[in-house]
C-alpha cells in the first residue's frame, strides 16, 4: 500500500529525512518513534505532497507521489496534525470546513454526506453549526478525523494525534481510531513518541533518530525487549 | 531558607476560590475551596485540562488575569502573606525565589530576542552587578545543564527556530539559573520526547534535592507524576478529591483516580477498547 524508497529530504542546511525506507501494507497501522527532530513529521508531510524538495521514491495505492496531482492524491492518503486548535479554521463552522473537501472534488450531497461524517466519529449531525471555539480539544480532534475521512482515503497519516489531550480523551480518540480502522478497512501511519500508544496501535513500528532509521520493529519485539539498537533500549526504558 | 526550616511550610493554601465571568453576568467557579500545603518537597497536581490545576499554580504567583474573581483564607510563601504584599513585593519574587515554567515554549518565550539574549536579561536582572562576559558564560552553562547539543550556536537563535523540545528546554534553563526557592512547572515536559523527558525530570530533581526547593509539577500525565513527585493531588472540577502519597497511586481510592490510570494504554497493556471515563455527577460535590 505505502512504499518508500530511500527517501531524503534537505532543508537549507540540514538533512531532515536521511535515506530513508519503509513499506505499509493494506490495512496495517505502522508507527514512526523517535525523538523530535527526527524527521517523522517531515516524512508523513513528504508523503501527502506537503515538501517539494527531496528525492527517493513514495508510491501510494500506486500513485507516485511526485508525479500524481495533489487533487487525486488527498482522495487517496490524508493526514491528521497534532494540534486540533490549530488545523481546523477558527471563522469556518464544524460543517463547512467538513464539506469543503468534497465540493472542492466535486463530491454528490456533500452536506449529507457531512452529517453522516459526524455521526461516524461520535459528535452527531448537530455540531455541523458550530464553530471550532465552541468545541473541546478532544471534539476537534474528532472533527480534523471527520474532515480527514471526508474524500474516503485508503490511508491515513496521523501525527501525534493525541499527544495534546487529556489521558481520558486520548483512550476516547484511540478507541475511535481502531474502530474506524476496522470498518473503514483503513491503512494507518502514526507519529508518536509515546511508545505505549504505539504499542496498543500499530503492528509494526520504526524507531527512529536524527533523520535516520534506527530499526522496525514488530509490536511482538517490542513487547518481548527483543531490540537490538542501544536507542531503541533507552527509548524503552524511559516509558 | 532559614524560616522555611522553622515553619517547615514553603507554601500554605486555604479554601482558594477563583471564578470568571459568564455570559449571563454570574460566575462560573473555575477553582472551589482548595487546600494545601508545601515543603521543601516535590508536589504533583494532576487532573484533566479545565480541572484548575493551572489556576492553582498562578493564583500562587499572582499572575490571573484582572478580571478573574479570587478569594482565599490563606496564602502565604515562605512566612509572606500574598494576600496583602504590595504588587512591587510580589514582582520581585517572581522569577526570584519564585519560578513558573509555562507549557508552551512558542508562547512564553520572546520571539524576537535570540535565546542567548533572553537568558542572559533574566539572569542580569537577578544580579545587576554581573558582567555581560560572565551572564553570556552562566546562560551557556544553564543550556549545558538542560542537555542541548551545541550551547554556543543556540544562544545566537531566535524562538521560531527552536523545535518544540528545545524550547522547552531553554525555558527550564532560563527559570533555573536563578535557582528560585518556590518552582511551580505546569506541563514542563509535555512537549518533549521521553528520553529528554528523563534528563529534564532529573535535573528538577537534582535541584529541588541540592538546594531545599519546593516543586509544584503540575500535569496530566498521572504515571509521569507518581514517578517523579512525593506527594500527588488529584483535582476534578475545580476540586481536590484525592490526596495520595506517590508510591500508593495505584492504591487510589476515588473513581475518577481510579478511571485516569485504567484509560492509559501501555505497552504490555490488552488491544481491547481501553476503558473510558464515565465521569458521575456526584464527583463535582465529593469532598475532599
Amino acid at each position: 500500500m505505502i512504499e518508500v524508497e530511500n527517501l531524503t529530504v534537505k532543508f537549507s542546511s540540514s538533512t531532515a529525512v536521511d535515506n530513508v525506507s519503509f513499506t505499509v501494507a493494506e490495512g496495517e497501522s505502522f508507527g514512526l518513534v523517535g525523538e523530535s527532530g527526527s524527521g517523522k513529521s517531515t516524512i508523513l508531510r513528504t508523503m501527502v505532497g506537503l515538501n517539494r524538495h527531496w528525492t527517493g521514491n513514495i508510491r501510494i495505492a500506486g500513485l507516485d507521489v511526485r508525479t500524481t496531482r495533489q487533487r487525486d492524491l488527498a482522495r487517496t492518503v490524508q493526514m491528521v496534525f497534532q494540534d486540533p486548535y490549530g488545523s481546523l479554521h477558527p471563522r469556518y463552522t464544524i460543517g463547512q470546513q467538513i464539506a469543503e473537501p468534497m465540493v472542492i472534488n466535486g463530491i454528490a450531497d456533500p452536506l449529507g454526506r457531512t452529517a453522516e461524517l459526524l455521526d461516524l466519529i461520535g459528535l452527531g449531525a448537530k455540531f455541523q453549526f458550530r464553530f471550532p471555539h465552541e468545541l473541546s480539544g478532544g471534539q476537534r480532534q474528532r472533527v480534523a478525523i471527520a474532515r480527514a475521512l471526508s474524500l474516503s482515503p485508503r490511508i491515513l497519516l496521523l501525527d501525534e494525534p493525541t499527544s495534546a489531550l487529556d489521558v481520558s480523551i486520548q483512550a476516547e480518540i484511540l478507541n475511535l481510531l481502531n474502530r474506524l480502522r476496522k470498518e473503514l478497512g483503513l491503512t494507518f501511519v502514526i507519529v508518536s513518541h509515546d511508545l505505549a500508544v504505539i504499542s496498543y496501535m500499530c503492528e509494526r513500528l520504526m524507531v527512529m533518530r536524527n533523520a535516520r532509521t534506527v530499526e522496525t520493529l514488530t509490536r511482538e519485539q517490542l513487547r518481548a525487549r527483543d531490540v537490538r539498537d542501544e536507542y531503541s533500549r533507552e527509548l524503552l526504558a524511559a516509558s | 531558607m532559614t524560616s522555611k526550616q522553622e515553619t517547615g511550610k514553603l507554601v500554605e493554601i486555604e479554601n482558594l476560590r477563583v471564578a470568571f465571568r459568564n455570559d449571563e453576568g454570574g460566575w462560573n467557579d473555575a477553582v472551589r475551596g482548595v487546600s494545601f500545603s508545601l515543603g521543601r518537597e516535590k508536589l504533583g497536581i494532576v487532573g484533566e485540562s479545565g480541572s484548575g490545576k493551572s489556576l492553582t499554580g498562578r493564583s500562587l504567583l499572582g499572575v490571573l488575569p484582572s478580571y478573574a474573581k479570587i478569594s482565599v483564607d490563606k496564602l502565604s510563601f515562605d512566612g509572606i502573606d500574598l494576600r496583602t504584599a504590595s504588587p512591587k513585593l510580589r514582582r520581585s519574587l517572581r522569577g526570584g525565589r519564585m519560578g513558573m515554567i509555562l507549557q508552551d515554549p512558542k508562547y512564553s518565550l520572546n520571539p524576537v530576542m535570540t535565546v542567548g539574549q533572553q537568558i542572559v536579561e533574566a539572569i542580569r536582572i537577578g544580579n545587576r552587578k554581573l558582567g555581560a562576559t560572565d551572564a553570556r558564560r552562566q546562560a551557556i552553562a544553564a543550556l549545558e545543564a538542560v542537555h542541548i547539543r551545541e550551547p554556543e550556536r543556540v544562544m545566537g537563535l531566535y524562538p521560531h527556530e527552536l523545535s518544540g523540545g528545545m524550547g522547552q528546554r531553554v525555558m527550564i534553563a532560563m527559570m533555573v539559573v536563578r535557582e528560585p526557592d518556590l518552582l511551580i512547572a505546569d506541563e514542563p515536559t509535555s512537549a518533549l520526547d521521553v528520553t529528554v523527558r528523563t534528563q529534564v525530570l532529573s535535573i528538577m530533581d537534582e535541584l529541588v534535592t541540592r538546594r531545599g526547593m519546593g516543586l509544584i509539577f503540575i500535569s496530566h500525565d498521572l504515571n509521569l507524576v507518581s514517578r517523579f513527585c512525593d506527594r500527588v493531588i488529584v483535582m476534578y472540577a475545580g476540586r481536590i478529591v484525592e490526596t495520595l502519597d506517590a508510591k500508593n497511586l495505584h492504591a487510589a481510592k476515588h473513581p475518577y483516580t481510579q478511571g485516569l490510570l485504567a484509560c492509559l494504554p501501555s505497552i504490555d497493556g490488552s488491544l481491547e477498547p481501553l476503558p473510558t471515563l464515565n465521569r458521575d455527577a456526584s464527583w463535582l460535590e465529593a469532598a475532599r
